[in-house]
């Protein structure tokens, strides 16, 4: 099971365990996949189809979730969030009513689509709620144990997928308990923090300063938010500086979550932040991913070239 | 079959409308007491609350709220929280002392409704959201073979917001037959008429082209809210139920009724002996 998209792994394993758990129902707002497709056919009395109308989704599947059901609710990243916010406001994060929201696309996903699909701000917003989580998926493996937990658990999360299929960064059988993993341990106390599809972009920028001849910076994935507080700290011990790298808006992002938190812990560690400028504000370029990263700012060489003056 | 709460069952229309007057010179002294609250938004909806719950049309059980077998009550405007309170202290949800506690540091409730409360399923206040959840639970009890029934009552200002439409079409479609809907119609919102400020007529065919059957009743008349609601159990329409109820925002007090700038708010002052007056006066008529 290697290299299958985040959406692909995730599908499947709720598929898997739906099949023997007929309280799982899955709502679509318009939205295919060939996992999600299995469901629709298979497992017709446990899929919905609402139609492009995400906050009836919200407050639909909050009822039926009140009612004892396990609720997915699938859609373009922005659309499954912002669009129903304050449904997930009032339902979730206060009536504590639990449901899987699944967003497909997060940061640049949809290149090409503009930006009402690109989906910079969801970590700013959702982590500002209490009760949601929120797990930022970076690979199969992780999107196939958050599909197992969300059954399981009956928590309140935000499942940011990405649309690119990514390779594979776990091992089957990994556990995510932590809400982040060291993937390289740094040699030269300097270690890159990415969530998402920008771990594998911490990983390239790493990879290409020690094929230059540079140190061998440490790369860690923050999987999850809120922040594993406790967790964070004892990754960076030692370290004296940490660099976030995200596809996502400056303020509130993952860089804000590393300082509150490391700075909440009086960790002693200085954190320097990549990632989309807000004065830049929305970007109408094309081209692809890594172009519109550039016009940020976040492409690899630009990243190459920030991290190498903090050394 | 008969409810858990056929002990409180009133049959009689007369016993109907004499605990209406009890409910509501119970929501103006809370409300007076608290020195908030919306008094006129409760005054509109108290003889469907009062049908729903002593006039034998719910099953419930006080003593174990969460009782499975309950059919499930909804109040999506969640500002008639006090119409609501009073009815379920009435109706021994929990101890009628409370009510003095309305708002207050320490009672159980505050001036929007909040899903801890004994008897309260949802927490409610930002609008349009009450009917997706029953619309929610109503398809959990089709699938799950259930036969309760889901009551969802609803403002007639929050019909403005886009989500309520998104639910009707999906309630519809998904034959929600055990979803009762009863629109409390007063015509009235915080600063104007509904048709002043945007058309809502015509109401009654906005839902039957939604896809339900509708009713209108005269939702202050006990009996007419009686004979709209007695035979929901046995309907045999695969179409879900709208009820309007025209209604009279602040029903029982002249002095408040019809007003918008009794929205939101207790009487004070000298206000509160004429609206006392005002309702003991409506009970004579």
């Amino acid at each position: 099971m290697s290299n299958l998209s985040q959406r692909d792994a995730f599908w499947t394993r709720v598929y898997e365990m739906a099949r023997e758990n007929r309280d799982v129902i899955v709502i679509s707002a318009d939205m295919g996949a060939p996992a999600l497709d299995a469901i629709r056919r298979d497992l017709s009395a446990q899929f919905l189809n609402l139609g492009i109308a995400e906050q009836n989704a919200v407050v639909v599947g909050s009822g039926l979730a009140l009612e004892g059901k396990t609720v997915f609710i699938y859609a373009i990243a922005p659309f499954v969030t912002l669009r129903c916010l304050e449904q997930i406001r009032v339902q979730n994060a206060m009536m504590k009513i639990p449901l899987t929201l699944v967003g497909v696309g997060a940061g640049f996903g949809y290149a090409d689509s503009g930006p009402t699909h690109h989906m910079l701000e969801d970590l700013a917003v959702l982590r500002a709620f209490p009760a949601i989580e929120i797990d930022s998926i970076s690979d199969g493996v992780m999107a196939r144990a958050v599909a197992e937990r969300s059954i399981k658990e009956r928590r309140i999360n935000y499942v940011r997928l990405d649309r690119q299929t990514l390779p594979d960064l776990y091992q089957p059988g990994q556990d995510f308990d932590d809400g982040l993993a060291v993937l390289r341990p740094s040699e030269c106390g300097v270690a890159l923090i990415g969530t998402g599809v920008m771990t594998h972009q911490a990983l390239a920028v790493a990879d290409e300063i020690a094929k230059k001849g540079g140190p061998k910076l440490g790369v860690i994935d923050l999987y999850r938010l809120p922040v594993n507080g406790q967790a964070l700290v004892q990754a960076v011990k030692g370290l004296k500086r940490v660099a976030t790298i995200e596809e996502h808006f400056l303020p509130g992002g993952l860089g804000s979550a590393v300082v509150e938190a490391l700075s909440d812990r009086n960790a002693g560690v200085a954190v320097s932040r990549f990632g989309l400028p807000a004065e830049k504000g929305y970007c109408y370029q094309y081209g692809g991913r890594e172009a519109l990263r550039g016009w940020y700012g976040v492409s690899l060489p630009q990243l190459v070239e920030g991290v190498r003056r903090l050394l | 079959m008969r409810g858990h709460n056929s002990a409180l069952a009133l049959s009689a229309l007369p016993d109907l409308e004499r605990h209406c007057q009890e409910i509501r010179t119970t929501i103006l002294e809370t409300c007076i007491k608290a020195g908030t609250g919306h008094v006129t938004s409760s005054m509109s909806c108290v003889e469907v609350l009062v049908a729903l719950y002593r006039g034998g049309v719910m099953r419930y059980d006080p003593g174990n709220p969460q009782w499975n077998g309950r059919d499930r009550f909804v109040l999506s405007k969640g500002q008639a929280s006090p119409a609501l309170y009073v009815t379920l202290a009435d109706a021994g949800f929990f101890p009628k002392a409370e009510l003095d506690r309305f708002a207050q540091a320490e009672g159980i409730f505050g001036v929007h409704l909040q899903h801890s409360v004994p008897g309260v399923e949802t927490t409610a206040g930002s609008l349009g959201m009450g009917f997706g959840l029953a619309a929610g639970m109503a398809l959990a009890a089709l699938k799950d073979r259930k036969n309760h029934l889901v009551f969802a009552l609803l403002g007639d200002g929050e019909l403005y917001e886009g989500s309520i439409w998104e639910t009707a079409m999906f309630a519809a479609h998904h034959r929600l037959n055990n979803l009762v809907t009863i629109i409390d119609r007063n015509f009235l919102c915080t600063t104007d008429w509904t048709e002043n400020l945007m058309r809502l007529e015509p109401l009654a065919d906005k839902w039957r082209s939604f896809g339900f059957e509708v009713a209108t009743i005269d939702g202050n008349d006990i009996g007419q809210v009686m004979a709209a609601l007695k035979y929901v159990r046995s309907r045999r329409s695969a179409r879900p139920l709208a009820i309007l109820a025209e209604t009279t925002k602040g029903a029982g007090i002249d002095s408040m009724a019809d007003e918008p700038i009794w929205h939101g708010a207790a009487p004070t002052g000298a206000m509160i002996d004429t609206a006392r007056t005002d309702l003991a006066r409506s009970f004579k008529r």
